[in-house]
């Protein structure tokens, strides 16, 4: 997984994911970049975090750890244009977590991680020189990097699959992955 | 920066430059006044003056991005709940007050459940616009009932619906289906407080809508399903907002619809039928058999005890000395082993739930979209969005397409 920009914005879908994994830290550590998320989606999100922790309470421990470690920062918007662009998205989207890390990320050159494919085919469309990661591009690269065993892949991405309830969609470019990994 | 000026170009229109300044006006009016906050303290929050915000809110003044995303984050709202190209009906709270005087309290009470049940009928509306699938109605036109005897007015139209129907006389199973998909009624099931059973409400755009109390037992939902269903038939422009204790004298349009709800869901013949067999097997009458044939007609040993007396079946005042005697309905249902009736407890109609899955798996909408839809969290969506996948067979994106009279 190669990232060609500085820093790459989490939509809520894959802080969601990593989270639900139980290796937020470890996955953010693994990126070859700056980790963000937007103001909008840590305020939106915050409380579906909450319902995480209640079941294991460790997953919003882990969001703030990985902030305290500076592993993960929260940017909000910083001119007039990003505003706008936001804005304008959410006309379009409907979602104002998605506006918000494409705006951002379009505005100042960086990548985004999305598994939405609304926001993915709307993405490729109006900003086409956008990079976009997915949770399985980024977990697969994790597991690269850090040579993973097979034990500690199949948990994280069972974890996913369980407490996430994440299914990568039918046509994902590596359900095949995702498939052998989880047996 | 480092993006090229044709790729900036891509969205060169601010839409808040072309959105409709009266209608966001409007919207953050309510969004103002729900959070509970002053035209002053609107004003702080985007440092302006107080006539700043009242032309904002009346269409005058058009606000700056960054104004927008203040104003919304003070009122704990989405952007999307202001820029979305939402459906544009009459707004429900201004139908239900011209319907019925209600006190502060009273007031204080419904409002949440009217100001929900909006939201859910312009959801609806917006995903069948999403997914080019409009409601099939099957309305009848409005039934007149100048002048006609209540009684007499309310089987007539019961016999009638029946039919139409294809409902024959029997007993009326899964109530909310026929009307959400033979009729193509939107019937949502909502909390609301205990003494509130049904609202009622319609437009050109949304047809007939009910938001029917969730807390109440299944027999007593069919039974404001029923009435709600008659102000639909011969009332259908009049919003109703029905609750216990409402009326010092009933109206007309009230005592037709409790009347309609009795010849509906127990039509004479087919009752007069059930009752004759029973008291033959028997040679009598027993509690075992009001419980029993209350269960078959899906109503309230109550509704059927007082059926029966009307029809002189049963002696007049026997429902109430059973009540003296001190029975207690749920006990014995237990004891008979009279289960639950069928029913679908879910908030939201079929059609709504798989419109939202089906704009989700053709990425029409978000995941956080789906979920508002659902008015749910993100998790919450994913589970019901798993279960909503394999209600419908795990259809694939591609075949849910299919013509199947061209296969």
């Amino acid at each position: 997984m190669e990232i060609k920009h500085s820093h790459v914005v989490l939509d809520a879908c894959c802080v969601l994911n990593f989270c639900a994994s139980g290796y937020l830290i470890e996955i953010l550590e693994s990126i070859p970049a700056q980790v963000v998320v937007a103001e909008v989606v840590r305020e939106r999100e915050l409380l579906t975090l909450q319902k995480l922790r209640d079941e294991n309470n460790e997953d919003v421990n882990q969001f703030e750890a990985a902030i305290g470690k500076g592993l993960l920062s929260i940017v909000e918007f910083d001119s007039e244009l990003e505003e706008e662009t936001f804005i304008n998205y959410v006309f379009e989207l409907g979602d104002d977590g998605e506006s918000a890390t494409g705006a951002i990320a379009f505005h100042r050159d960086w990548a985004i991680a999305t598994d939405d494919k609304k926001a993915i085919s709307f993405f490729r469309q109006e900003a086409p020189d956008l990079q976009i990661l997915s949770t399985l591009a980024i977990v697969k690269h994790w597991s690269e990097k850090e040579k993973l065993s097979s034990t500690t892949l199949q948990s994280a991405l069972s974890a996913i699959r369980i407490r996430g309830r994440y299914v990568p969609h039918r046509n994902h470019p590596l359900l095949g992955w995702w498939e052998e990994m989880m047996g | 920066m480092g993006i090229s000026s044709t790729q900036k170009n891509a969205m060169a229109t601010n839409i808040l430059d072309d959105i409709d300044l009266c209608q966001l006006g409007e919207l953050l009016q309510q969004a103002r006044k729900k959070s509970g906050m002053t035209q002053a303290d609107a004003a702080k929050v985007i440092d302006a003056a107080r006539t700043t915000i009242v032309a904002i809110e009346k269409g005058d003044r058009r606000l700056k991005p960054k104004e927008l995303i203040q104003l919304a984050r003070a009122y704990g709202r989405a952007i999307s709940d202001f820029v979305r190209s939402t459906p544009v009906t009459e707004p429900f709270e201004v139908q239900f007050r011209a319907a019925y005087q209600r006190n502060e309290k009273e007031e204080a009470q419904i409002t949440p459940t009217i100001q929900r049940f909006e939201e859910l009928c312009r959801n609806y509306l917006e995903l069948e616009k999403i997914m080019d699938a409009p409601l099939p109605r099957n309305y009848p036109q409005e039934y007149d009932v100048t002048n006609m005897p209540i009684e007499a007015a309310a089987e007539s139209i019961a016999i009638a619906e029946r039919q139409r129907l294809g409902l024959g006389d029997s007993p009326v199973p899964m109530l909310r289906n026929i009307l959400e998909q033979s009729v193509g009624i939107r019937v949502f099931y909502l909390n609301m407080p205990a003494k509130y059973s049904e609202l009622y409400s319609y437009d050109d755009q949304l047809g007939g809508c009910m938001a029917i109390n969730l807390g109440h037992y299944e027999e007593r939902r069919r039974w404001s399903m029923a009435h709600g269903y008659l102000h639909f038939l011969a009332h259908r422009r009049k919003p109703v907002v029905d609750f216990e204790g409402q009326y010092k004298r009933v109206p007309e349009s009230e005592r037709l619809a409790e009347a309609f709800s009795k010849y509906f869901l127990m039509p004479t013949s087919s009752l007069l039928s059930r009752f004759n067999d029973m008291h033959r097997t028997h040679g009598k009458f027993t509690p075992t058999n009001l419980f029993t044939l209350a269960h078959y007609y899906g109503v309230s040993v109550e509704a059927l005890g007082y059926r029966l007396e009307d029809m002189k079946l049963i002696p007049s005042g026997t429902l109430d000395r059973l009540r003296d005697r001190g029975l207690k309905v749920r006990k014995v249902q237990k004891e008979l082993g009279l289960e639950d009736i069928d029913q679908r407890a879910d908030i939201l109609p079929t059609h709504y739930q798989h419109l939202a899955i089906e704009a989700l798996d053709q990425g029409l909408i978000t995941e956080g979209r789906f979920a508002d839809f659902l008015g749910v969290d993100r998790l919450e969506g994913r589970r019901i969005a798993e279960s909503l996948r394999e209600y419908s067979s795990g259809m694939l994106d591609e075949s849910a397409h299919l013509d199947l009279r061209k296969v």
